[in-house]
């Protein structure tokens, strides 16, 4: 296939700064991708757990609540790597 | 303080590879409960935030490392316990399932297709009412078509396909054989997309889409 995976750190929305890792011979997959699928997809134990991401606290309670707190949270990182482009 | 992070699960073959490490470079170990292997690290709760996105990717990693070689059932992260044991309990409790769903899904991946207005084409509020819900019935009427296309095109290739709407488009999840996700990408890359939609493709991932609920929700003993 000759193609090489590359885990861009900012990637879909255009006014991210992609960051780039790549290995050779293996898919592309996006940050988003990946924030999506190990918050989103899979086993959930429910229970209560509050983390605090890029300064947004992000709830941790179960299926609904997970997939309206990935935008949020990705908004936060957005912040956050805005802030620091301007430090 | 430190928990136990899990990772995913899979039946244990011999020839399976396992990573050293994963989230916060923390040794990955392997618990057994029969056919059923879980891996899981001992983790500095809570994560720090900086290090949050990168603590996604590890944890991808390693589910992605045994997942390009068996069927998965991966835990999202932030599936912390206690410790060892309170994993080691939860591992005996529901190893028959995990075992079952992994025996059903063993020889397939899941695809996806995400369906979403063009952009600047999403349904805007800045008109009147009247154009507003013309445009959103043409993007909704669009969506069908290539959700039904889709369907079509895909033929033999899906095991199972789940459609799931959201407030910003359609999530197709299709389950096809391990070894056939090209097929899928060709098939997918045949059907046109109207000029009122984006289409994104992505995958293999593993199977969580089609998890048995007992699996994806398992009642854990003690949780709020």
């Amino acid at each position: 296939m000759g193609r090489g995976r590359h885990i861009r750190l900012f990637p879909m929305p255009t006014d991210f700064e992609p960051v780039t890792l790549s290995r050779p011979g293996e898919d592309e997959v996006s940050l988003l991708d990946i924030l999506d699928h190990v918050l989103n997809a899979g086993v959930v134990i429910h229970g209560s757990v509050i983390i605090s991401l890029a300064g947004v606290d992000l709830v941790y309670l179960g299926l609904n609540v997970v997939l309206t707190s990935v935008e949020t949270a990705l908004r936060g990182i957005r912040a956050e790597e805005e802030k620091r482009r301007l430090e | 303080m430190i928990r136990a992070l899990a990772y995913c699960g899979f039946c244990h073959r011999p020839e399976i590879s396992l990573p050293a490490t994963g989230v916060q470079s923390a040794t990955v170990q392997a618990m057994g409960e029969g056919e059923l292997r879980l891996l899981w690290s001992e983790v500095e709760w809570p994560f720090a935030a900086e290090r949050m996105q990168r603590s996604a990717v590890e944890f991808h990693e390693v589910v992605h490392h045994v997942f390009r070689q068996a069927a998965v059932v991966p835990f999202r992260l932030l599936s912390l316990f206690d410790d060892e044991s309170t994993l080691a309990r939860f591992a005996a409790e529901h190893a028959r399932a995990f075992v079952d769903d992994l025996e059903r899904l063993k020889d397939c991946v899941q695809m996806e297709c995400v369906i979403y207005p063009a952009p600047g084409r999403g349904a805007r509020d800045d008109g009147s009412g009247t154009a507003y819900l013309q445009e959103k019935a043409a993007l909704l009427r669009a969506q069908d078509e290539q959700v039904n296309a889709l369907r079509s095109s895909l033929g033999g290739l899906a095991r199972e396909v789940r459609v799931r709407e959201g407030k910003n488009g359609v999530r197709i999840f299709v389950l096809t054989e391990r070894g056939q996700e090209a097929e899928f990408r060709s098939a997918v890359e045949r059907v046109p997309v109207s000029e009122l939609l984006s289409r994104r493709t992505s995958g293999p991932w593993p199977a969580a889409e089609f998890l048995s609920e007992r699996v994806r929700a398992p009642h854990v003993a003690g949780a709020k």
